[in-house]
Protein backbone atom coordinates (compact mmCIF):
# COMPACT_ATOMS: atom_id res chain seq x y z
CA UNK A 1 0.00 0.00 0.00
CA UNK A 2 1.21 3.73 -1.20
CA UNK A 3 2.54 5.37 2.13
CA UNK A 4 0.08 8.25 0.68
CA UNK A 5 -2.58 6.28 1.10
CA UNK A 6 -1.92 5.76 4.70
CA UNK A 7 -1.27 8.54 6.13
CA UNK A 8 -4.73 9.28 4.87
CA UNK A 9 -6.12 6.52 6.97
CA UNK A 10 -4.02 7.62 9.72
CA UNK A 11 -5.77 11.16 9.59
CA UNK A 12 -9.24 9.78 9.11
CA UNK A 13 -9.06 7.13 11.83
CA UNK A 14 -8.14 10.21 14.04
CA UNK A 15 -10.93 12.54 12.98
CA UNK A 16 -13.22 9.43 13.20
CA UNK A 17 -11.70 8.09 16.78
CA UNK A 18 -11.48 12.00 18.33
CA UNK A 19 -15.30 12.14 17.72
CA UNK A 20 -16.63 8.48 18.49
CA UNK A 21 -13.92 8.46 21.36
CA UNK A 22 -15.89 12.22 22.59
CA UNK A 23 -19.10 10.34 22.86
CA UNK A 24 -17.92 7.11 24.84
CA UNK A 25 -16.29 9.68 27.75
CA UNK A 26 -19.40 12.04 27.81
CA UNK A 27 -21.46 8.82 28.23
CA UNK A 28 -18.80 8.11 31.20
CA UNK A 29 -19.34 11.44 32.77
CA UNK A 30 -22.66 12.18 32.36
CA UNK A 31 -23.64 9.59 33.72
CA UNK A 32 -21.80 10.26 36.67
CA UNK A 33 -17.91 8.37 36.96
CA UNK A 34 -18.52 6.43 39.61
CA UNK A 35 -22.32 4.74 39.05
CA UNK A 36 -20.83 4.27 34.97
CA UNK A 37 -18.41 1.91 36.21
CA UNK A 38 -20.71 -0.40 38.45
CA UNK A 39 -21.42 -3.59 36.93
CA UNK A 40 -25.13 -3.28 36.14
CA UNK A 41 -24.19 -0.22 34.19
CA UNK A 42 -21.49 -1.49 32.52
CA UNK A 43 -23.28 -4.86 31.39
CA UNK A 44 -26.14 -2.89 30.04
CA UNK A 45 -23.58 -0.76 27.86
CA UNK A 46 -22.76 -3.69 26.27
CA UNK A 47 -26.41 -5.36 25.97
CA UNK A 48 -27.27 -1.68 24.09
CA UNK A 49 -26.45 -2.77 20.43
CA UNK A 50 -25.29 0.60 19.32
CA UNK A 51 -23.35 1.20 22.29
CA UNK A 52 -21.62 -2.32 21.38
CA UNK A 53 -21.57 -1.25 17.76
CA UNK A 54 -19.63 1.79 19.03
CA UNK A 55 -16.97 0.55 21.02
CA UNK A 56 -16.48 -1.85 18.11
CA UNK A 57 -15.85 0.89 15.94
CA UNK A 58 -14.31 2.90 18.30
CA UNK A 59 -11.84 -0.32 18.88
CA UNK A 60 -11.16 -0.91 15.10
CA UNK A 61 -10.15 2.84 14.64
CA UNK A 62 -7.83 2.68 17.43
CA UNK A 63 -5.86 -0.19 16.81
CA UNK A 64 -5.48 0.97 13.18
CA UNK A 65 -4.25 4.70 13.89
CA UNK A 66 -2.22 3.27 17.17
CA UNK A 67 -0.42 0.53 15.24
CA UNK A 68 0.25 2.13 12.29
CA UNK A 69 1.49 5.54 14.59
CA UNK A 70 4.34 2.70 16.36
CA UNK A 71 5.08 1.56 12.64
CA UNK A 72 5.89 5.13 11.49
CA UNK A 73 8.07 5.70 14.80
CA UNK A 74 9.66 2.57 14.26
CA UNK A 75 10.41 3.31 10.85
CA UNK A 76 12.41 6.99 11.84
CA UNK A 77 14.45 5.14 13.35
CA UNK A 78 16.05 2.85 10.92
CA UNK A 79 15.35 1.77 7.41
CA UNK A 80 16.05 -1.26 5.21
CA UNK A 81 13.68 -3.13 3.12
CA UNK A 82 13.70 -6.79 5.28
CA UNK A 83 13.15 -4.03 8.82
CA UNK A 84 10.45 -2.38 7.15
CA UNK A 85 8.51 -5.29 6.61
CA UNK A 86 9.11 -6.49 9.36
CA UNK A 87 8.30 -3.88 11.62
CA UNK A 88 5.04 -3.53 9.02
CA UNK A 89 3.98 -7.41 9.22
CA UNK A 90 4.43 -7.08 13.56
CA UNK A 91 1.79 -4.02 13.57
CA UNK A 92 -0.49 -5.53 11.10
CA UNK A 93 -0.15 -8.82 13.61
CA UNK A 94 -0.32 -6.64 16.57
CA UNK A 95 -3.32 -4.94 15.70
CA UNK A 96 -5.22 -7.72 14.26
CA UNK A 97 -4.99 -9.15 17.59
CA UNK A 98 -5.94 -6.76 19.92
CA UNK A 99 -9.25 -6.23 17.69
CA UNK A 100 -9.63 -9.94 17.91
CA UNK A 101 -9.09 -10.06 21.78
CA UNK A 102 -11.47 -6.94 21.75
CA UNK A 103 -13.93 -8.27 19.91
CA UNK A 104 -14.34 -11.07 21.63
CA UNK A 105 -15.43 -9.38 24.93
CA UNK A 106 -17.90 -7.12 23.17
CA UNK A 107 -19.52 -10.14 21.42
CA UNK A 108 -19.70 -12.33 24.29
CA UNK A 109 -21.22 -9.39 26.13
CA UNK A 110 -23.80 -8.14 24.14
CA UNK A 111 -25.03 -11.60 23.64
CA UNK A 112 -25.08 -11.83 27.06
CA UNK A 113 -22.54 -14.50 27.66
CA UNK A 114 -22.62 -13.10 31.39
CA UNK B 1 28.89 3.17 5.61
CA UNK B 2 30.88 3.83 8.68
CA UNK B 3 30.15 7.48 8.14
CA UNK B 4 26.29 6.45 7.93
CA UNK B 5 26.60 4.49 11.43
CA UNK B 6 27.84 7.21 13.09
CA UNK B 7 25.56 10.09 12.04
CA UNK B 8 22.68 8.10 13.10
CA UNK B 9 21.48 9.19 16.07
CA UNK B 10 18.44 6.65 17.22
CA UNK B 11 15.89 7.36 20.12
CA UNK B 12 18.70 9.98 21.80
CA UNK B 13 18.40 12.45 18.62
CA UNK B 14 15.09 11.82 18.15
CA UNK B 15 14.28 12.60 21.44
CA UNK B 16 16.61 15.30 22.07
CA UNK B 17 14.73 18.58 22.83
CA UNK B 18 17.90 21.07 22.69
CA UNK B 19 18.65 23.68 19.94
CA UNK B 20 15.34 22.74 18.17
CA UNK B 21 12.60 25.00 19.92
CA UNK B 22 8.95 24.13 20.64
CA UNK B 23 8.71 22.43 17.70
CA UNK B 24 10.83 19.92 18.38
CA UNK B 25 9.81 19.41 21.89
CA UNK B 26 6.56 18.73 20.36
CA UNK B 27 7.70 16.41 18.14
CA UNK B 28 8.38 13.90 20.79
CA UNK B 29 5.76 14.70 23.56
CA UNK B 30 3.14 13.74 20.29
CA UNK B 31 5.34 10.56 19.77
CA UNK B 32 5.52 9.85 23.59
CA UNK B 33 2.41 10.17 23.87
CA UNK B 34 1.20 8.30 21.07
CA UNK B 35 3.16 5.37 22.53
CA UNK B 36 1.96 6.45 26.37
CA UNK B 37 -2.28 6.10 24.53
CA UNK B 38 -1.17 2.85 22.30
CA UNK B 39 -0.51 1.40 25.84
CA UNK B 40 -3.38 2.41 27.76
CA UNK B 41 -5.45 1.87 24.70
CA UNK B 42 -3.97 -2.24 24.88
CA UNK B 43 -4.10 -2.51 28.79
CA UNK B 44 -7.86 -1.14 28.38
CA UNK B 45 -9.04 -3.72 26.08
CA UNK B 46 -7.04 -6.42 28.45
CA UNK B 47 -8.50 -4.75 31.73
CA UNK B 48 -12.34 -4.32 30.65
CA UNK B 49 -12.21 -7.97 29.00
CA UNK B 50 -12.18 -9.20 33.19
CA UNK B 51 -16.18 -8.50 33.09
CA UNK B 52 -16.32 -11.80 31.52
CA UNK B 53 -15.56 -13.28 34.91
CA UNK B 54 -18.61 -11.77 35.94
CA UNK B 55 -19.22 -9.37 38.89
CA UNK B 56 -16.53 -10.32 40.69
CA UNK B 57 -13.73 -9.90 38.07
CA UNK B 58 -15.08 -6.93 37.44
CA UNK B 59 -14.98 -5.75 41.25
CA UNK B 60 -11.76 -7.27 41.16
CA UNK B 61 -10.65 -5.01 38.58
CA UNK B 62 -12.41 -2.08 39.94
CA UNK B 63 -10.73 -2.37 43.57
CA UNK B 64 -7.35 -2.14 41.43
CA UNK B 65 -7.69 0.83 39.71
CA UNK B 66 -10.12 3.45 41.46
CA UNK B 67 -7.68 4.86 43.70
CA UNK B 68 -5.06 7.43 43.59
CA UNK B 69 -2.71 6.13 41.52
CA UNK B 70 -5.03 4.68 39.06
CA UNK B 71 -7.33 8.22 39.20
CA UNK B 72 -3.29 9.74 38.33
CA UNK B 73 -2.69 7.72 35.55
CA UNK B 74 -5.77 8.32 34.10
CA UNK B 75 -5.35 11.96 34.43
CA UNK B 76 -1.81 11.51 32.82
CA UNK B 77 -3.91 9.50 30.12
CA UNK B 78 -6.22 12.29 29.66
CA UNK B 79 -3.79 15.24 29.25
CA UNK B 80 -2.01 12.49 26.80
CA UNK B 81 -4.73 12.13 24.62
CA UNK B 82 -6.25 15.81 24.51
CA UNK B 83 -1.84 16.94 23.73
CA UNK B 84 -2.06 13.92 21.07
CA UNK B 85 -5.39 15.25 19.74
CA UNK B 86 -4.87 18.67 19.48
CA UNK B 87 -1.28 18.51 18.55
CA UNK B 88 -2.46 16.23 15.45
CA UNK B 89 -4.70 18.38 14.22
CA UNK B 90 -2.45 21.01 13.57
CA UNK B 91 -0.23 18.94 11.95
CA UNK B 92 -2.84 17.73 9.46
CA UNK B 93 -3.54 21.87 8.86
CA UNK B 94 0.03 22.27 8.71
CA UNK B 95 0.44 18.95 6.16
CA UNK B 96 -2.44 20.22 4.35
CA UNK B 97 -0.96 23.41 3.53
CA UNK B 98 -2.56 25.36 6.07
CA UNK B 99 -0.65 27.56 8.49
CA UNK B 100 2.50 26.33 6.76
CA UNK B 101 3.25 30.36 5.17
CA UNK B 102 3.69 31.43 2.09
CA UNK B 103 6.28 30.65 0.26
CA UNK B 104 9.39 33.29 -0.34
CA UNK B 105 12.90 33.53 -0.97
CA UNK B 106 15.17 32.32 1.83
CA UNK B 107 17.23 35.06 2.81
CA UNK B 108 19.44 35.08 6.19
CA UNK B 109 18.47 34.06 8.69
CA UNK B 110 16.94 31.44 6.41
CA UNK B 111 14.04 31.19 9.15
CA UNK B 112 11.68 28.52 8.11
CA UNK B 113 8.44 29.93 7.00
CA UNK B 114 6.29 26.70 8.43
CA UNK B 115 8.06 27.39 12.01
CA UNK B 116 5.46 30.59 12.37
CA UNK B 117 3.98 32.49 15.21
CA UNK B 118 0.53 30.34 14.47
CA UNK B 119 2.23 27.07 15.01
CA UNK B 120 4.38 28.15 18.26
CA UNK B 121 0.79 29.47 19.73
CA UNK B 122 -0.88 26.41 18.54
CA UNK B 123 1.96 24.32 20.11
CA UNK B 124 1.34 25.97 23.15
CA UNK B 125 -2.33 26.06 23.41
CA UNK B 126 -2.13 21.97 23.55
CA UNK B 127 0.08 22.31 25.93
CA UNK B 128 -2.29 24.61 28.44
CA UNK B 129 -5.19 22.68 26.93
CA UNK B 130 -4.00 19.15 27.71
CA UNK B 131 -2.93 20.76 31.86
CA UNK B 132 -7.12 22.04 31.21
CA UNK B 133 -8.15 18.66 30.47
CA UNK B 134 -6.03 17.11 33.05
CA UNK B 135 -7.28 19.39 36.03
CA UNK B 136 -11.12 18.99 34.62
CA UNK B 137 -10.36 14.76 34.93
CA UNK B 138 -8.96 14.56 38.16
CA UNK B 139 -11.70 16.86 39.32
CA UNK B 140 -14.38 14.99 38.00
CA UNK B 141 -12.73 11.42 39.81
CA UNK B 142 -11.53 12.60 43.39
CA UNK B 143 -15.09 14.54 43.34
CA UNK B 144 -17.02 11.71 43.75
Amino acid sequence: MRESLIIRIHYATALAAVALVAVHVLIRVTQGFAESLEYESVVANYRFLPYAGLLEIILILLSVHGFNGLRVILLELRQGRRYERAVTLACVAAAVAVIAYGSRTIILMNMGAV
Amino acid sequence: MAREEDNRGGIRDMASPRRYGIERVAYWMMRLSGLGLLAYFVGHIYETSSILRGRAGWDELLAMTQTTEGHALLAVVIGMCVFHTANGIRLMLVQGGIWSGRPGRADYPYTPRSQNARNKIAIYSSIVLAAVAMVYGLTVMFGE
